[in-house]
């Protein structure tokens, strides 16, 4: 299953005992949660001809050509209308419009019909919008060249031409059109390297190898000879499984992942590869897994319906007050209306009440539905939508130079979301940190080197200052300023022999696998972890350059060894390699040099390597302890390197066993331990390194003004506890004042049940153990938290802990304790746990979450929770895909929640509430109304002016409110974060806000009707002329239009030049409106009425006094609120009153300058600090392990270095694993 | 250089790759829209703001409200019931049956001129609970028919006053059959007849463009139920200002229509006789009668209301401002005092 399957791909920095839980992992907890599409396993195969259009035309399948369009020309407007109509809001609106074609109906339907179709025309030419963007993104890809066999030439044919069965050739860097079954390479070997980014997000390179029989299908005349079969499964979404067969004259030949090159990945350091297209189009993988998005809503919109829902329910009980009413009235009696005699319409006919009582309703449901505001959905929509193509993904304060991207905003129907967020989630790898290893310390025999002050040590926002005062041209990965080791120099330290060793181990110790020219600028290291590129570049900045590996010999060009400035080319012969895995945590090497000594080189964590020292030295140890906890309390990650003298005996006689061990059938693994275990004794510590694993440009100080906001932030990763800690520290999420909680499953009894291998066992006994420390923890926390000014806690468990936290009968207690925590982190998670905790909190605690990350395995939370952000910039895509808004950099987290978060929350909750306002005053004023005509349910004002109140006369000043009102100003934003709170708490649309509105609105409502009626009996003009029902109703319609606009203006918090001209242009657009209309339409009662009215000085009177009247309640809570009320962002307001806004600087100096607060923290970063405990410890990283391996949860490791020994191994070790538990 | 870290190099301090130069650049433009820089002010519900604007609305306001209520002082209005009294006491149904009946339905009615009495005097009359709003009744019309000639058989929107005898009625509909047929005539106290003028009771715009030259009544009240007036067929539509006034359908079933104006002054203690024909029936839905006499001001008609609400939102702003005031003082606040944070009032609350 699709989940399984992602579950297991995160195992990437597991390793080897990794396959063991995960089996029980990903059985207990699937179907929790559901990841893409369900994928049909179709029991059939596919067979392919290769070569063979013909033959392959009668299978009929799908062309290459992909199209991701919603709509076509035709189905557009059917299709499209349904869709529109699917929404609650327009259907209502329909019926209304339907409803008032009918005679009950009181309005004509234009009243419905007009705005509902201004409404749909806007929504469906942005759905056409849209979906031509998307065609033209289509065409670009399909039409992208690519070279196909044909007549034994390579021909140029864009991408959708492509067929199943057809033979192409891919040149470096370019992209693998469809699924491809890999034949043949530019590479002697049969291999070749590909980037997987757009699928996983994982730069590094993979490596895939072609069947040895089809190696030399290189050229094109050759490849056109190539008629075989290809039989495979059906397409599917799984990424990283793939089974079939090669049938050739007689053999069968198993094809696995290995032959397989996916679309959408990238063809790297390979001149040209000749693949054969099995699956194309949308049944490739990729697109296969191309997920249905599944649309979020926000909190505010699922809020908004409730409060339209509510509206509903206001009109319904208005309606039933009017049918009753209606029933009630007719009588004969009022023989003028004719309601006994010869009645047409049954409507008024009081021989039958019922029957009147069920007409009225209907007919005063059409009177009544503007309560509901229709313009609302599509306001709101163009308002989201232009903050977000506008704002998010224009903002300067979001852009990446370095990678060239600006934020994007996938979705505009979260905008508001943003500003609510409690909880974020957080990976780490490329999200907090770079993925970035760089030299950046060493202790080499009780002497501490390297000047460099990390970026965490720095803190805030001068790291760049710092950076570029030690930024020379140096090496990616080498971030090392020392004299006294560079350029030689160490020949003068005191113990030159130990930084010899120190070098060597760096440059022998390891399974880099150098590619390119063998110079020292143009040579570039492959390298399965980052680290360990980091180390080898370090040796070479030393003067150990590591430039040939051969499968038995690591060449090195020493320099500086004999005498200052010689360079000589030494060569060391690799006898062992005792492999890194995650339970050795440790690598060793055996090596002979020239002269015949034997040394073992080891380096690994200080735990496993100090328990593995010899006696002597005991100062060394400890001083060099002491360093790594510096190191690690500067958020970097340690190795110890040791190193041992064999003698000649001793190690053949160890040879023996591991030689036997190796060959050993059952075990092997285990087997191999033991024996390193017999050698890995008595080392000689030479000293340790510290690699920085650089975060993330300015990632504490954004956590630390997140937090501030009160959002809690949680960090999920995949990598061990140590390196969790280790970057929880850096991030300053954890800080030796918390209160630590720690639950993990690397413990000995643990361990101990987990070697005698009895999964039940093993699963009770970490059940049991994860129930007692949960309890106890939470207990504990409670004791802590009834302390006022108690400390802050801090909660870190392990996946494999989490899985059983995880269960029903522990979740809500889980749950509970880690509300608590001010941090928690969970490391060693899959990304199925990832999903699951957001969807903890999600759900269970219903906060608002948010989810970033970067790559594949982080999709799952992505879409779990209430937004998800992807890092963009790198070229992983997959996480940027799934998500809801993209960011080239955590730090712009700050910005976009915030900043634009918090603007649009706010502005959309003043756009929700004046809707509401608006329709609900204007329905009340109809209301009031209906009393007064014997409930009959007459209209009070013209078809028309209905109508246009809603889409024209107070449509656009609040479309400007939702653009550009801001109460302070992004700077102030980000000064007082604890500004954000408001929206976590929802301050501003909740029950009470609407309750208020709505009182205020029904006064208004009054006051409007009332006053505009009061006088309707009494002669007001000089002339003693009366003036009719549509005189009063466009009298009151105008107080109505001018109060209502006003409202809107007194709740700005800025007041441009637009909202001037749009309040002032409804108003008048209202009056252009009345005098055109009252001329032009002579039938309609409203004919002349403004010129009468105006010819009055009433109804000056009333304009006047009308809109203060209705206003003044606001006018009095406003002021009574924000004089013993205020909220914060008021009284930031008044700060900085005086203070102009900020036009265009922040953009330039952003960063550069120093508060006071920042310059005094920076100091305490330099001062001497008490050591915490932890130390980080490299190595483990994720993407350590090769890419299929983990993925089946078998140790095969396909190692780069392995790469070197191809020539000897036989083709079937890379047979593909049928993993059992597919 | 490693191969596994090539792709985040980019991200390092170095500059961009410079190799290509020519690459598209994705930065946004500056603009101050899309950077929400707009220049904007930023008003501040000061204190003195809302005392200084609830003063301004006093100050406004209170004059105002003084001048429309001496406006509205000096409108002489004299109102007489007279449904009841024109019609012999009893139930209901009696008064039903006599309004219904052929007697004759003259009645005489003494008022008496409270004050002087400029002219013109405007003749109102009064209805009540009569329901010209009703929405059967405001639709049944033919604003078509009325204006023009040619459309005269334009009644589908009349029913049921469409036709009679199965030729169309002009006009047509509910409002113009039940149109108002109480007269009144006034003499003075020594017995002189006062004229009353019935030319310009109706808006000229009516007159002029919603009534027709040459659309003139037919078949009017023929039907089997005469609901009220009936029209002199020789006289057009547009001079019928009777109708005109009628057809302007009133807002509230409370409603005066302007039956015509006495063109001379009464005095101070002068009494009037009325003499009317009360034919109108609003016995059958307990609906009242009133004869107004007024004048008129600058504002129209006798009307307190816009000079009470104009003084009591004066006067209730003026109050305001001295609450507010007093409130100022009694719990000041310091403009932007941080201490009012809510992270400050209660720290390490959150």
């Amino acid at each position: 299953m699709s989940e399984r399957k992602v579950a297991a791909s995160r195992s990437r920095g597991s390793g080897g005992g990794g396959g063991s839980h995960m089996v029980v992992d990903s059985v207990s907890s699937s179907g929790s949660i559901r990841l893409g599409r369900a994928q049909p396993q179709a029991p059939s195969h596919r067979t392919v001809f290769c070569n063979d259009r013909e033959s392959n035309y009668l299978a009929k399948y799908l062309g290459n050509s992909v199209s991701t369009t919603k709509y076509n020309l035709f189905t557009f407007l059917p299709k499209g209308l349904y869709e529109q109509f699917r929404r609650v809001a327009n259907l209502y609106f329909l019926t209304i419009s339907c409803l008032s074609f009918t005679p009950v109906s009181p309005v004509s339907p234009i009243t419905n019909v007009v705005p509902l179709s201004i409404v749909l025309f806007v929504s469906l030419v942005k759905e056409a919008f849209e979906d031509w963007k998307r065609l033209q993104n289509d065409m670009t890809i399909n039409n992208s060249p690519v070279d196909l066999l044909q007549n034994q030439r390579w021909e140029s044919v864009p991408w959708k031409a492509l067929q199943v069965g057809d033979i192409i050739r891919v040149k470096q860097d370019g992209f693998f059109p469809a699924d491809l079954v890999f034949l043949a390479t530019t590479n002697p070997d049969g291999v070749c390297y590909i980037e997987t980014a757009n699928l996983d997000g994982e730069t590094n390179l993979k490596i895939r190898k072609a069947l040895e029989k089809t190696w030399d299908y290189v050229t094109p005349e050759r490849a056109s000879e190539f008629k075989e079969e290809i039989q495979c499964e059906q397409p599917n979404n799984s990424l990283y499984t793939f089974t079939g067969n090669l049938i050739t004259q007689n053999q069968t030949l198993p094809l696995g992942p290995n032959q397989i090159l996916l679309r959408g990945c990238s063809l790297r350091n390979t001149e040209y590869i000749v693949g054969a297209v099995v699956f194309t189009g949308h049944e490739t993988k990729v697109m296969m897994n191309a997920m249905n998005v599944p649309s979020k809503r926000s909190t505010l919109e699922k809020k908004l319906d409730k409060v339209i829902a509510t509206l509903f329910g206001v009109l319904l009980s208005m309606c039933l007050v009017g049918a009753i009413g209606s029933a009630i009235f007719v009588n004969e009696r009022y023989y003028y209306l004719q309601l006994g005699i010869n009645v047409e319409s049954e409507q008024f006919n009081p021989g039958n009440r019922l029957l009147v009582f069920v007409l009225s309703i209907f007919t005063l449901i059409t009177l009544y539905s503007p309560i509901i505001p229709i313009s609302l959905y599509v306001s709101i929509e163009t308002i989201k939508f232009i903050q977000s193509a506008q704002f998010i993904n224009n903002d300067l304060r979001m852009y990446h130079p370095e990678t060239n991207t600006p934020a994007l905003a996938r979705t505009s129907n979260l905008n508001e979301e943003l500003g609510q967020v409690e909880y974020i989630f957080s990976d780490k790898t490329g999200t907090l940190t770079r993925n970035l290893m760089e030299f950046f310390k060493c202790s080499i025999g009780g002497e501490t080197y390297g000047t460099g002050v990390t970026e965490i040590e720095v803190g805030v926002a001068n790291a760049e200052d710092v950076q570029k005062s030690s930024a020379k041209t140096r090496d990616t990965g080498f971030n090392f300023d020392d004299a006294r080791l560079l350029s030689g120099a160490w020949r003068n330290e005191p113990n030159p022999d130990m930084c010899k060793e120190f070098f060597r181990c760096l440059a022998i110790c390891h399974t880099v696998l150098p590619e390119g020219e063998e110079t020292p600028d143009k040579l570039k290291y492959q390298a399965a972890s980052p680290d360990e590129a980091a180390l080898v570049t370090a040796a070479k900045n030393f003067g150990f350059f590591f430039y040939r590996r051969t499968p038995t010999m690591v060449y090195v060009r020493e320099s500086h060894v004999e005498k200052m400035g010689k360079v000589q080319d030494v060569s060391y012969e690799i006898l062992n390699v005792l492999e890194f895995n995650s339970t050795r945590k440790r690598q060793s090497v055996v090596c002979r040099y020239k002269d015949g000594r034997l040394v073992l080189y080891c380096k690994g964590a200080d735990t496993v390597i100090y328990e593995r020292l010899g006696g002597e030295n005991e100062e060394i140890k400890n001083v060099t302890r002491v360093h790594m906890e510096q190191y690690g309390e500067a958020g970097l990650r340690t190795l110890c390197l040791a190193y041992k003298d064999l003698s000649p005996d001793m190690y053949e006689s160890w040879n023996e066993k591991y030689i036997q061990a190796k060959s050993c059938l059952r075990d092997r693994e285990k087997k191999l331990e033991e024996v390193a275990e017999l050698i890995e004794t008595d080392l000689n510590l030479i000293g340790c390194t510290a690699i920085e694993d650089k975060l993330q440009e300015g990632v504490p100080s954004c956590i630390e003004t997140l937090s501030k906001a009160g959002l809690k932030i949680w960090v999920l990763t995949g990598d061990k506890l140590e390196t969790a800690i280790n970057i929880a520290y850096a991030c300053k999420l954890i800080n030796n004042d918390m209160k630590q909680f720690i639950i993990s499953s690397e413990t000995d009894e643990i361990r101990e049940v987990e070697n005698r291998g009895d999964q039940v066992e093993i699963a009770q006994v970490i059940k049991e153990m994860v129930k007692t420390e949960l309890q106890k923890y939470h207990k504990e926390a409670q004791t802590i938290l009834s302390v006022p000014s108690g400390k802050k806690l801090a909660f870190l468990i392990d996946g494999k802990c989490l899985m059983y936290a995880l269960d029903p009968s522990l979740r809500s207690m889980l749950l509970s304790f880690c509300l608590n925590c001010s941090s928690v982190v969970c490391c060693r998670v899959s990304p199925l746990q990832k999903a699951q905790v957001t969807r903890l909190v999600r759900k269970g605690a219903n906060k608002i979450t948010l989810s970033i990350g970067d790559g594949a395995n982080d999709v799952g939370m992505i879409q779990a929770a209430n937004i998800g952000v992807g890092i963009s910039g790198l070229e992983g895509m997959q996480a940027v895909m799934a998500s809801d808004f993209a960011i080239a950099q955590f730090r712009f987290l700050a910005d976009l929640l915030l900043v634009h978060g918090r603007w649009s929350y706010l502005r959309l909750c003043k756009v929700v509430s004046y809707f509401f306002y608006k329709n609900l005053t204007f329905t009340l004023t109809q209301f009031w109304y209906t009393f007064q005509t014997g409930f009959s349910g007459q209209r009070f004002y013209d078809d028309w002016c209905q109508s246009l109140y809603n889409v024209i006369f107070t449509a656009l000043p609040v479309v400007f409110v939702g653009l550009l009102d801001k109460d302070v100003s992004a700077g102030l934003s980000r000064k007082y974060p604890q500004l954000y709170k408001e929206g976590i708490d929802n301050t501003f649309f909740n029950w009470k806000v609407v309750g208020t509105l709505a009182l205020f609105s029904l006064y208004q409502s009054i006051v409007v009707y009332n006053f505009a009626v009061a006088s309707s009996t009494s002669g007001l003009t000089s002339s003693g002329l009366m003036l009719g029902h549509w005189d009063i109703s466009t009298m009151a319609f105008t107080c109505l239009v001018i109060t209502v606009n006003l409202r809107l203006l007194m709740t700005c918090s800025t007041v441009t030049r637009w909202h001037i001209i749009s309040i002032g242009g409804s108003v008048l657009l209202w009056f252009l409106f009345i005098f055109i209309y009252a001329i032009v339409f002579i039938n309609k009662g409203t004919f002349f009425s403004i010129y009468v009215l105006m010819s009055t000085i009433y109804f000056y009177l009333m304009v006047i006094l009308v809109p203060i009247c209705a206003l003044l309640c606001d006018f009095i809570y406003l002021g009574f609120q924000r004089w013993l009320y205020p909220c914060d962002y008021q009284i930031v307001q008044e700060v900085h009153r005086h203070e102009p806004d900020s036009v265009g600087v922040g953009l330039l100096d952003i960063g550069t300058q120093l508060s006071p607060e920042d310059e005094r923290r920076y100091a305490f970063a330099m001062l001497p600090r008490q050591n915490s405990k932890h130390t980080g410890f490299a190595f483990d990283s994720p993407g350590y392990e090769s890419f299929f391996a983990t993925q089946q949860g078998v140790v095969a490791p396909q190692k780069a270095w392995d790469v070197v020994r191809r020539a000897s191994m036989k083709p079937k070790d890379n047979k593909p694993q049928d993993s059992e538990h597919e | 250089m490693s191969n596994a870290t090539a792709p985040t190099n980019s991200t390092s301090t170095e500059p961009m790759d410079t190799s290509a130069p020519a690459r598209y650049s994705k930065r946004p433009k500056y603009s101050r829209f899309t950077q929400q820089e707009l220049p904007a002010c930023k008003p501040i519900l000061t204190p003195r703001w809302v005392i200084s604007t609830f003063m301004l609305v006093t100050i406004v306001f209170v004059p105002i409200g003084i001048a429309s209520l001496f406006a509205s002082r000096d409108v002489v209005e004299i109102v007489d019931r007279y449904d009841d009294s024109c019609a012999p006491s009893g139930s209901r149904t009696d008064k039903v049956r006599f309004i219904q009946s052929t007697a004759d339905k003259t009645c005489n009615r003494t008022l008496t001129v409270p004050k002087h009495m400029k002219q013109p005097i405007y003749v109102y009359y009064q209805l009540d609970n009569f329901y010209q709003n009703h929405r059967r009744y405001v639709k049944s019309r033919s604003d078509q028919q009325l204006r023009n000639r040619n459309k005269e058989n334009d009644v589908s929107t009349c029913k049921p006053e469409d036709t009679a005898h199965g030729v169309t009625i002009v006009p047509c509909g509910l409002v113009a059959w039940s149109m108002f047929n109480d007269t009144f005539r006034f003499s003075g106290s020594n017995n002189v007849q006062l004229p009353v003028t019935k030319r310009g009771i109706s808006w000229k715009s009516d007159r002029d463009h919603k009534f027709g030259k040459d659309v003139f009544p037919k078949n009017f009240q023929n039907g089997s139920l005469i609901g009220g007036a009936r029209l002199n067929e020789s006289i057009p539509l547009s001079e019928q200002e009777d109708l005109i006034v009628w057809m302007r359908t009133a807002a509230l079933p409370t409603f005066r229509k302007l039956y015509g104006k006495i063109e001379v002054d009464l005095q101070a203690g002068d009494t009037i006789n009325v003499v009317m024909q009360n034919n109108y029936n609003t016995y059958s839905f307990n609906g009242k009668k009133k004869l107004v006499l007024s004048t008129a001001s600058w504002l129209g008609g006798k009307n307190n209301f816009i000079g009470i609400a104009y003084l009591a939102v004066g006067g209730l702003c003026f109050v305001l401002a001295i609450a507010f005031t007093i409130i100022y003082l009694v719990k000041p606040r310091r403009l932007g005092d941080p201490s009012y944070l809510s992270w400050n009032r209660n720290p390490g609350g959150h």
